[in-house]
């Protein structure tokens, strides 16, 4: 699976910690999964989609 | 600024708990009971103090794993107790088949906690290696 994580947090000019603390996880979730190293649960996919306003499909793509 | 876990400062406070009773028990133990020495109440009692500092340690690591709250720092951890239990297991069988087997010294069960613990800084490596990033405790 991969993500827009990256780039929908540039468009903020968030920083990693910065989203980090917004979604209330660590600053090595967020890298780990912007990396591709990590999938996040359903519910944290379900946060990150909320928190930039977008359906999860828009964010999280199939490989 | 990177805030740390509230989990990981609850596991320090308890794992330095059970570390300075620990080593305060062996110590204890290691002046007043000699090896072998004939089991009694009072002996058992106090080679058994050590023990308990033990099983707090064990308590704090399976405490850590329920309070954390970040599912990738639980996964890193997670992995890391995975790791060192593979070790653990896979080191004692074996050293255990060259003790029936040959006149290899035999391995005191004592050691097999140190080991794992030897085993979770293995789990550290193996999470850089394949994810990344190590852990935090």
């Amino acid at each position: 699976m991969t993500n827009r994580l990256k780039v929908l947090r540039a468009e903020r000019s968030w920083s990693q910690q910065d989203l980090a603390e917004r979604l209330g996880v660590s600053r090595q979730s967020i890298n780990a999964i912007e990396t591709g190293k990590y999938d996040p649960s359903l519910p944290l996919a379900f946060r990150i989609a909320g928190l930039f306003a977008l359906p999860i499909e828009t964010i999280f793509l199939a490989d | 600024m990177t805030v740390r876990n509230p989990a990981f400062r609850s596991y320090q406070r308890r794992m330095g708990i059970a570390s300075v009773l620990y080593v305060a028990a062996i110590f204890t133990a290691s002046s007043l009971l000699h090896d072998r020495s004939p089991p009694g109440i009072a002996s058992v009692v106090i080679a058994l103090v050590p023990g308990v500092a033990i099983v707090l340690m064990i308590y704090s690591i399976a405490r850590l794993l329920l309070d954390l709250d970040d599912e990738f720092l639980r996964l890193l951890e997670v992995r890391k107790a995975l790791f060192a239990t593979g070790l653990s297991l896979a080191g004692c069988s074996v050293w255990g088949l060259l003790e029936i087997y040959t006149a290899g010294p035999a391995l005191p069960v004592f050691w097999v906690f140190p080991l794992w613990c030897a085993g979770l800084g293995g789990g550290v490596l193996f999470n850089r290696l394949t994810l990344g990033s190590g852990a935090c405790a």
